[in-house]
């Protein structure tokens, strides 16, 4: 058997030919640098790295997508200030308040943007602009349970029993349809007492209180739960892979949340964080991230909506919608964490 | 003059130094940190509320029926290992280390499978008439057990397995010969001889179980807290990182104190003397 010999030279070589060719994607790289901009897991993640790196490239720099919830680009931001691992961050107005009270973002300059003026006024926020609307509701399985007529009938129609669930309130989603649950069984938006109050007078609902909604949306797949809150972009994933879901709009009105980007106070490159955002408000990518299985609500006036998102919502309702008060909602939020998870745990 | 082995251990110590010393002790140093300056304020407020409690408690005992399940199938694996000629010990041996080939993730959202509704389990009790309609072990303390126990199975069996490869077979004739009974092998032969290898799975496994963060909320749900679970909350929901790394110094010295204790006993004289 012949042996395996290798000289001191040789592993000198080796070593240093492995370094050399670590440095090789370095050369293919587009001259004008790279953008990491965080994004949602899953389904956000998947169409914004097939839709907007060709596009990001075309202006000359490249694009790195990075997964992460809102709460944890918030942290990691948090953790690293000054240095932060994300040029662009993607969230709703509830962590943006959280982010400019941290000084984590900055105000952007709106003459770097050539598809800024596509934007409604509305959608052009100082600290970055708006790339979708995400219009909320319940996501039930129609084989399974009648469709809900809103966040009453969860509690007191016997059909909907022990396949419900519900997350904490660190999930936006969440927070928001608690709002809105505390406005019908409540004296307001903010009487969480009341939405407490609910869940313990009805101890069945809390069994399917898991900690996602990304978590839910995989039980919903198994059958394990048949309504749970939601996005339209969840419905449509759950649609794309061929399963029994439909979204239904509560009778007290959808709560909404603006989608932004923004870019980080000490982005290591703002210009291609530009690129970025430029291409995800450009009609060429909004007509790709409007259709399913994202199905995102266009921002851009001269992308047409698809009968799919006409059936959710259309233009002239966004402001109809049920838009939170943030403001009271983070300054209440860490307190009906805590109070939700003991209640939750028994 | 015989050489100091110190030089050898140098790189060791400075990566120890510089990757886990120096930040736990900016863990240690950040959960002091209160409203008003240094103070004990994160672990009063820790300590104060009665949920914490039952979450550690929670904790630990989760981490004891893990370890109860995976001794109860551990042994006789292993048992089965020591009995067995070359080509099973090999197959015995690929079917245990397969499992740790597949990441946690993945075996987690497996069990998702096997524990739901239309699941193996909840089937095989509807059709054996022990269950009337198909049930759910998703978010029950013995659906994460039964998770922790696969997931960790491992962890016991191998230590197991190195005890007893060095163990000839003849242990377990020789008491036969002299008239022991089956069981009574068990008890005063076999376990007594396994007991270092057991208390070093017990170890892994009670550290493992208790800081397995993604199988604990993908499978406990939200109803079964645990620590890691607050820690998660407070560093990337609430943003409290003193009273995050309070909690972490308070599972740290709970589980270290318990596995402190295991391996005192592990290495008493007497143990040892059976390894």
């Amino acid at each position: 058997m012949q042996e395996f010999n290798i000289t001191r030279r040789h592993f000198g070589l080796l070593a240093a030919s492995a370094a050399a060719a670590a440095t090789l994607p370095f050369a293919a790289r587009a001259a004008g640098g790279m953008a990491v901009a965080a994004t949602f897991p899953g389904n956000w993640e998947d169409a914004y790295r097939t839709t907007l790196t060709p596009l990001v490239k075309e202006a000359g720099f490249d694009l790195t997508v990075a997964p992460a919830m809102a709460q944890d680009q918030l942290a990691k931001v948090m953790a690293s200030p000054g240095n932060p691992p994300y040029d662009t961050l993607l969230m709703s107005p509830g962590q943006m308040a959280v982010a400019i009270e941290n000084d984590l973002i900055q105000k952007i300059d709106p003459s770097k943007l050539k598809n800024w003026s596509l934007l409604d006024p509305a959608f052009q926020g100082e600290y970055g602009p708006t790339v979708t609307v995400e219009v909320n509701g319940i996501a039930y399985n129609p084989d399974l349970v009648p469709a809900p007529k809103g966040y009453r009938d969860l509690f007191e129609n016997p059909a909907y029993e022990g396949l419900v669930s519900w997350t904490g309130f660190a999930s936006n989603t969440g927070v928001m349809a608690y709002s809105e649950i505390a406005k019908i069984f409540g004296t307001g938006p903010t009487d969480m007492e009341a939405v407490f109050k609910l869940f313990k007078e009805h101890p069945e609902q809390l069994k399917g209180v898991v900690a996602s909604t990304n978590h839910q949306m995989t039980l919903f797949q198994q059958g394990e739960i048949a309504v749970f809150m939601c996005s339209t972009g969840n419905v449509a994933k759950l649609k794309a892979l061929g399963l029994k879901a439909e979204f239904a709009q509560p009778e007290t009105g959808s709560p909404a949340a603006p989608v932004n980007i923004h870019l980080t106070k000490g982005a290591k490159n703002p210009d291609a964080a530009y690129a970025y955002m430029d291409a995800a408000i450009s009609k060429a990518a909004q007509d790709k991230l409007k259709m399913p299985p994202t199905e995102m609500f266009p921002t851009n006036r001269q992308v047409e909506l698809t009968p799919g998102i006409e059936a959710y919502v259309k233009r002239e309702q966004l402001a109809t919608l049920v838009y939170p008060d943030w403001a009271a909602i983070n300054k209440n939020r860490a307190e009906w964490i805590r109070q939700f998870d003991a209640l939750v745990a028994g | 003059m015989k050489a100091s082995g110190f030089p050898y251990v140098l790189p060791m110590l400075l990566l120890s130094v510089a990757f886990f010393a120096t930040p736990l002790a900016v863990l240690v140093g950040f959960s002091f940190i209160g409203p008003d300056g240094p103070s004990l304020h994160n672990y009063a407020r820790f300590l104060g509320d009665a949920f914490n409690y039952r979450v550690l408690i929670n904790t630990a005992k989760l981490g004891m029926q893990t370890i109860a399940s995976t001794t109860l199938l551990g042994i006789p694996i292993a048992l089965l290992y020591w009995h067995s000629g070359k080509t099973a010990r090999q197959v015995i041996i690929f079917l245990t280390l397969i499992p740790m080939l597949t990441s946690n993730v993945v075996r987690t959202f497996a069990w998702i499978v096997i524990l739901g509704r239309q699941g193996p389990i909840s089937e095989t009790f509807v059709a054996l008439g022990l269950a009337e309609r198909p049930f759910t072990l998703m978010s029950t303390e013995l659906g994460l057990v039964l998770a922790m126990c696969q997931i960790d199975l491992p962890l016991i069996i191998l230590p197991l397995i190195a005890i007893l490869s060095r163990t000839p077979v003849q242990f377990t004739e020789a008491a036969q010969v002299s008239g022991a009974g089956p069981w009574r092998i068990l008890v005063t032969v076999l376990l007594p001889m396994m007991l270092p290898g057991l208390l070093a799975g017990w170890i892994l496994v009670f550290a493992s179980t208790s800081a397995s963060f993604v199988t604990q909320a993908v499978i406990g749900g939200a109803r079964n807290v645990y620590v890691p679970q607050l820690i998660y909350r407070e560093v990337g929901t609430l943003f409290d990182w003193p009273m995050a790394s309070a909690i972490a110094v308070v599972l740290l010295l709970s589980t270290g104190i318990l596995l402190v204790a295991m391996t005192t006993i592990s290495r008493h004289r007497r143990l040892v003397g059976h390894a």
